[in-house]
Formats: structure tokens, C-alpha cells, sequence
């Protein structure tokens, strides 16, 4: 297939930002009117007057295929939003060269670009012919912008009335319903509550279907992995590894878990080779809260292991599980041969309220107190639909606030006089 | 396959490649000038109303202490009439260029987010601005004949001389515009420089009041002045443009957006990083 992004050996450096002292970290006339005698000479020598600044990118190639969907991996301050700014068109490399085929649009955080003192409506049509539709487009699209957004009772409210979250919601659904050829996704999943963020991965991957090229930056590795085939990892501004999402993920965790030293390193015996989620109920592939799920890895082990304890947990990305499956509830270990073997399970009903969670997956040995595998992420689990009593209800997610488990419920409040449901 | 981008350093773009990628983004334009006119009008109390409010008041104030007490002549004209003619042009000009000027860091939100030729916020600016000129001059239409201003056909050149202008305003603004970006000084310096640019043109006094020797001079360090001449020959006094002024004005309006427009394009890419 033909590349539709391809940089070559693209350094970014900005002109100014953290400096070594020299320079100041932002523009004045003074210090510009001061410097330009300075600069003269150094010309007049045929020199550029020294390279300052921050360097974000460093000699970075590698090429995206069309309607392929493409991860950028790494550390903050790594290079990832650079990247996309230039594929974007809104930076320009300092050297080297980016070839774009079609039509991009990014959809970042454009919430904080709407007017505030229109209303949701007008902001639908004035931003979305700015961010690139035709009014056509606008025309044809603009009751799925306003259910996407969830802001129907809102539309003709002026903006600065919307709390920031509706705010942020109603910029990334104008910017969700582009149509380009490459789509440019930059952390836009921070936005929202959980049942948003969901709407936009699945928002991503119906793109991604319909033969769109999407290039993602996320610190969310389960989205990363549910929505990417191939993956960039970058560090200080140059490429570690180009490859499958999986093989760059994996090796990109092994690092930042042994840059962290959390766990003893003793190498792992056992390694996943792939992994995969379904529901246990054909009829909804789709999960829901309540949904009871098969998770099935293919493991791969590089000797014969005989004690072997396996704990499969669930977490919502804040520190510690929400669930751990573990063997050592039922006092068993396992037999893992060399080679390949395959790791079924199957779970009841998960009270989980929609968003995104990751499958962690560890094997130790209880007498050698030893891991065969390091916990590591294998997998990610995303709910998309809500309790069955609360479908559609916006509110009734896993935000921070909600916690991401779901007990059925009855809330009464009780005076003197009367009894009254709430 | 669709068209393909080549992004590099130093990849610099024709003047006329830029008219056709600015062309091809004339939609967006109106959209942000749509943006700017809803913006300005739900905040605005008074609405339609401040796009008449600054030639009046400025007109009133001139009369008074330029035409009485100076007693400078309004050139053959009732002195009212004559400036309120030259003030309708002129509120154009310096609404323009202080929109336009400030619209790349009103609208760094998007310029950070979103790729467009970087002219056009500023474009969009001088489109908006041209409504409230519209008003203006509707305003003097109907105003205009009782204050002594002589009705005549030459009313009708009025839209066409607006053109230079709005391409004067948009040169001036899109090189303040792009030295915004880069030092926040300007944005302070440019209602003082707009209010120098007001003496330095004939608006509270006639061209007709600079002596011959200076006058060429005058006109071509002043490209304004040759249109706002040729606003007050045919609103204010009904009769033809003096051809050599405005042709002056015209050239030197040309001059100015073209050498402007090729340093903004220069300027630009960088625009998103800096801002």
C-alpha cells in the first residue's frame, strides 16, 4: 500500500522555550534589536549565529500506509505532539522533510478555540466550516454532531453558559465529524467523562474502518493497543522502534518498568504472545456493564514451568486493581509447557461502568517467590454501553467521582411525615 | 490520489500560489468574518449603533474645535459635511487595521490547533469591518445632505473606492499582525501609531491645505490620503475624483499589500510556534 505520511530525517527544533541562559525564554523587541548585530557577524562568517533552543525531534523517519491506524508512544517531552503538529501542517520541520497525501485534520482539543459568546449552534456551523466542512457537509451532519455531544437541550444556549466538560465536548464533536483523509488524534480522550472518551475510541476505530489513516498520541496504552495496528515509540526526540502495536508496546513497557525498578528483574520465563477480549454472549458483542467477558492469551514459555500462579487483574489506570482473578484463591498452581499454550478465562458478570481498563496478567511462583512474568498489561477491556436501567444517561458513568463499579441501588430519604423516593 | 504536501524548511511560497491557496480558502474566510459580525453585535448592547457612534462623535469634535475654532475651511464644502465624508473611509481603515491586526492572537487558540493560510483571520477581520463601513455610509447618505453635502451620482463610486482601502488596511494589518506575534510590543504601539496616521491624513482638514510643493510628497508616504481625497471630492462636494492623488493612493495601497502579504508569507510558518 502507498504511504499517505512520510517523514524524512525531520528535526523539529523550537526557537525558543527552556534555554541554557543565553537566550530569553520569550521574544523581546529589546533583546531581538540588541542580538541582530551579533547575528549579523556570525552570518557574515557564514555561520548561523548558534543553534538554541529546544530540540523536539531528532533525524525522526518512518511512513504511515494508507488507512493504516498509527500510534505515537513515549514519555511526555518525547516528541509524539510534535510529530503531529507537523503532520498537521501547523509546524514546520527545521530540517528534513514531511510528504502528507490528502486532506488532515487534527482532532485536538479545539474546545477551548469555540466562542464563548455564541451559541452551541452557531459554533457548529462557524467552527466546523473554519475546521474544514462545507456547509453542506454541516448541514448533512449536524444532528450527529449535537447527539455525539450530548448537548441537545444546550444547542442554543450561548457557550460561556456550558461547563468546561461540555465545552471540550462540543469542540471535539465538531472536530470528530471532519471528514478528511488523515486524521490526526492528540490526547483528545482526556477530554470528557468515561462514556465520552468511550464514544470517541469508538468514534476512532469506526474511522479507522472506513479506510480513514488515523495517527494517535495517547498515554492510554489499552486504547493504544484496542485501536492501533502499528505503533512509534519515541524518546528525547528519536525513533526507538518502529512496528506492531504489540511488539512496541511490550517493549516499551519492559522499559519504563525497568526505568522505574517496581519489580525485581529476573527475566521473564513466560512470555504473551497475544491477547484477545470477547463477550461470552454472542448476541452483544458489544460489552456492557454487566457483561460476562472470555479473555484468552496465547502464551509463550521458554522452559517448562510447574508452579506456576497466574493472576489476571483489572484496572482502571489508577494505582492498584479494581479485580484480581487469581489462583491463589483456589490454592492451585498450574503446569505451563515450553512452548506455546493458550490461557482461557472466563468471568461472571463484571459490574463495571463504561470506560476503558487494562488487563493486567502476571505469573509467579509461590515456593521461589520468583515471577515467570513480570505484571504487565496484555490487554484492554472497554465497556461501551451502561447499566441496563440507565442506558443513554450521560451522567451515569465512571467518572472520578462515580467510581467504575456499578451495585444496583435504591435511595430513599425518609422524614416524619412522608416517604419519598429520590 | 489526492494533492500531496511537501513541508520543509525554507520552502517558500509564491506570491501567486498564496492568492490561489487564500482563494481556495474564501469560505473559511467568511466564516470567520460571519464569526467576528455575530461576535461583535451579541456583546454590544448598542449593536449596529457603534458602527455609526465614532464617525459622529469624531465629527461633532472636529467641528467644533477644528472647524470653529481653527477655522479650517471644509474645501469648498460646509466643514461638517466635508469631514464626516473623510471620516466614513477613515473609521474603515482604522477599524480594519486594529481588528485585523489583533487577529492572529485572538484567535492563536486555533492558529495553535488547526492549519489555514494564517491571513486569513486577518482577512476575515477587514471583510467584518467593511460591514460596519457599509453602515457608515448609509449613515452619510442620509445624514450627509443636511449637514451640506452635495447628492450626486459620483455617491455610487464609493463602493469601488472602498477597494484600495480594504486592501490598504489588509497590508498594514497583516505586517502589524505577524510583528504581534512575535513581540507583544506592537499591539501597544498601534492605537498611537493609528492615531498619528489620523493627522497625517486629510480627515480633519482638506488635502486642498497642503502646499503644492508638499502635497506629492505628502500622497506617497500616505497612500490613504489620495483615497480618503477622492471620498471627500464625491461624497461631500458631488463632483469627480482628482484623478493624480487617488491614482497615487491606489499604486501605493497595491504597493503596500503586496510587499506586506510577501513578508507575512515569509513570517508565517513559524507563526504557530511562536505564538
Amino acid at each position: 500500500m502507498a504511504h499517505v505520511v512520510r517523514l524524512e530525517g525531520v528535526t523539529k527544533r523550537y526557537p525558543r522555550g527552556f534555554s541554557d541562559g543565553t537566550e530569553p525564554a520569550y521574544a523581546s523587541l529589546r533583546h531581538d534589536l540588541t542580538s541582530i548585530g551579533r547575528r549579523l557577524s556570525a552570518r557574515a562568517r557564514g555561520r548561523t549565529a548558534g543553534e538554541t533552543g529546544t530540540l523536539a525531534l531528532q533525524d525522526v523517519t518512518f511512513d504511515v500506509d494508507e488507512g493504516e491506524s498509527f500510534a505515537l508512544v513515549g514519555p511526555n517531552g518525547a516528541g509524539k505532539s510534535t510529530a503531529l503538529k507537523l503532520i498537521a501542517r501547523i509546524s514546520p520541520p527545521t530540517a528534513g522533510r514531511v510528504t502528507i497525501r490528502g486532506r488532515v485534520a487534527a482532532l485536538m482539543e479545539v474546545g477551548s478555540a469555540v466562542n464563548t459568546e455564541l451559541t452551541g449552534r452557531e459554533n457548529i456551523w462557524l467552527y466546523g466550516q473554519i475546521l474544514g466542512m462545507s456547509k453542506r457537509d454541516i448541514r448533512r451532519r449536524f444532528d450527529d454532531i449535537v447527539e455525539f455531544s450530548d448537548l441537545a437541550r444546550a444547542v442554543d444556549t450561548p457557550v460561556k453558559f456550558f461547563s468546561s466538560g461540555m465545552q471540550l465536548r462540543l469542540g471535539f464533536s465538531i472536530a470528530a465529524h471532519l471528514d478528511p483523509d488523515i486524521f490526526v488524534v492528540d490526547e483528545a480522550l482526556a477530554v470528557g467523562d468515561a462514556s465520552f472518551q468511550v464514544k470517541c475510541i469508538e468514534r476512532m476505530t469506526h474511522l479507522v474502518r472506513e479506510g480513514h489513516t488515523l495517527l494517535f498520541v495517547s498515554h492510554s496504552l489499552p486504547v493504544v493497543r484496542e485501536v492501533c495496528r502499528r505503533a512509534l515509540w519515541l524518546d528525547h526526540g528519536r525513533v526507538v522502534e518502529v512496528g506492531y502495536v504489540d511488539d512496541v508496546l511490550d517493549h516499551y513497557l519492559e522499559q519504563v518498568r525497568l526505568g522505574s525498578e517496581m519489580y525485581p528483574t529476573a527475566g521473564d520465563a513466560i512470555h504473551v504472545h497475544r491477547s484477545k477480549v470477547q463477550s461470552l454472549d454472542e448476541s452483544k458483542p458489544a460489552l456492557a456493564t454487566g457483561s460476562s467477558v472470555e479473555v484468552e492469551i496465547l502464551l509463550r514459555s521458554d522452559e517448562d514451568v510447574d508452579d506456576a500462579v497466574i493472576d489476571l487483574s483489572l484496572s482502571d489506570g489508577r494505582a492498584g486493581n479494581l479485580v484480581t482473578m487469581s489462583m491463589l484463591s483456589e490454592r492451585t498452581s498450574v503446569k505451563v509447557p515450553k512452548g506455546s499454550s493458550t490461557l482461557r478465562c472466563e468471568t461472571g458478570p463484571l459490574p463495571l461502568l463504561p470506560g476503558q481498563y487494562e488487563i493486567w496478567l502476571s505469573v509467579h511462583s509461590e515456593q521461589r517467590a520468583m515471577y515467570y512474568l513480570q505484571p504487565r498489561v496484555v490487554g484492554a477491556l472497554v465497556i461501551t454501553d451502561g447499566p441496563e436501567e440507565r442506558r443513554g444517561d450521560a451522567y451515569f458513568s465512571a467518572t472520578r467521582g462515580f467510581g467504575p463499579v456499578h451495585v444496583p441501588f435504591r435511595l430513599k430519604v425518609q422524614s416524619k411525615h412522608s416517604q419519598r423516593d429520590v | 490520489m489526492q494533492t500531496e504536501f511537501v513541508i520543509e524548511r525554507g520552502g517558500r511560497v509564491g506570491l501567486f500560489a498564496a492568492f490561489r491557496e487564500l482563494w481556495s480558502y474564501r469560505e473559511i474566510t467568511l466564516a470567520f468574518a460571519e464569526r467576528n459580525i455575530r461576535v461583535k453585535y451579541k456583546q454590544a448592547v448598542l449593536g449596529i449603533a457603534w458602527a455609526v457612534i465614532q464617525p459622529v462623535v469624531f465629527m461633532i469634535i472636529f467641528t467644533l474645535t477644528i472647524g470653529q475654532l481653527a477655522g479650517v475651511s471644509g474645501g469648498g464644502v460646509d466643514y461638517a459635511a466635508f469631514t464626516l465624508s473623510a471620516l466614513v473611509p477613515w473609521t474603515f481603515l482604522s477599524t480594519g487595521v486594529s481588528f485585523g491586526a489583533n487577529a492572529l492572537i485572538s484567535d492563536g487558540a486555533l492558529i495553535r490547533k488547526v492549519y489555514f493560510p494564517r491571513e486569513v483571520p486577518v482577512v476575515g477581520s477587514i471583510l467584518s469591518s467593511a460591514v460596519d463601513f457599509v453602515i457608515a455610509l448609509v449613515l452619510f447618505f442620509v445624514v450627509g445632505p443636511f449637514l451640506g453635502a452635495h447628492v450626486s451620482t459620483w455617491w455610487l463610486l464609493s463602493p469601488l473606492l472602498a477597494i484600495p482601502l480594504a486592501l490598504l488596511a489588509t497590508g498594514v494589518s497583516i505586517v502589524f499582525g505577524a510583528l504581534n506575534v512575535y513581540y507583544r510590543d506592537f499591539r501597544y504601539a498601534l492605537p498611537f501609531l493609528l492615531q498619528l496616521w489620523l493627522f497625517a491624513s486629510p480627515v480633519a482638514y482638506p488635502l486642498s491645505v497642503v502646499s503644492d510643493s508638499w502635497r506629492w510628497l505628502y500622497l506617497v508616504l500616505n497612500p490613504a490620503a489620495g483615497i480618503i481625497d477622492a471620498f471627500t471630492r464625491t461624497l461631500a462636494l458631488g463632483e469627480a475624483p482628482d484623478l493624480p492623488p487617488l491614482a497615487i493612493g491606489v499604486a501605493g495601497s497595491l504597493v503596500v499589500s503586496l510587499v506586506g502579504y510577501r513578508a507575512f508569507k515569509a513570517l508565517e510558518p513559524n507563526f504557530a510556534d511562536v505564538i
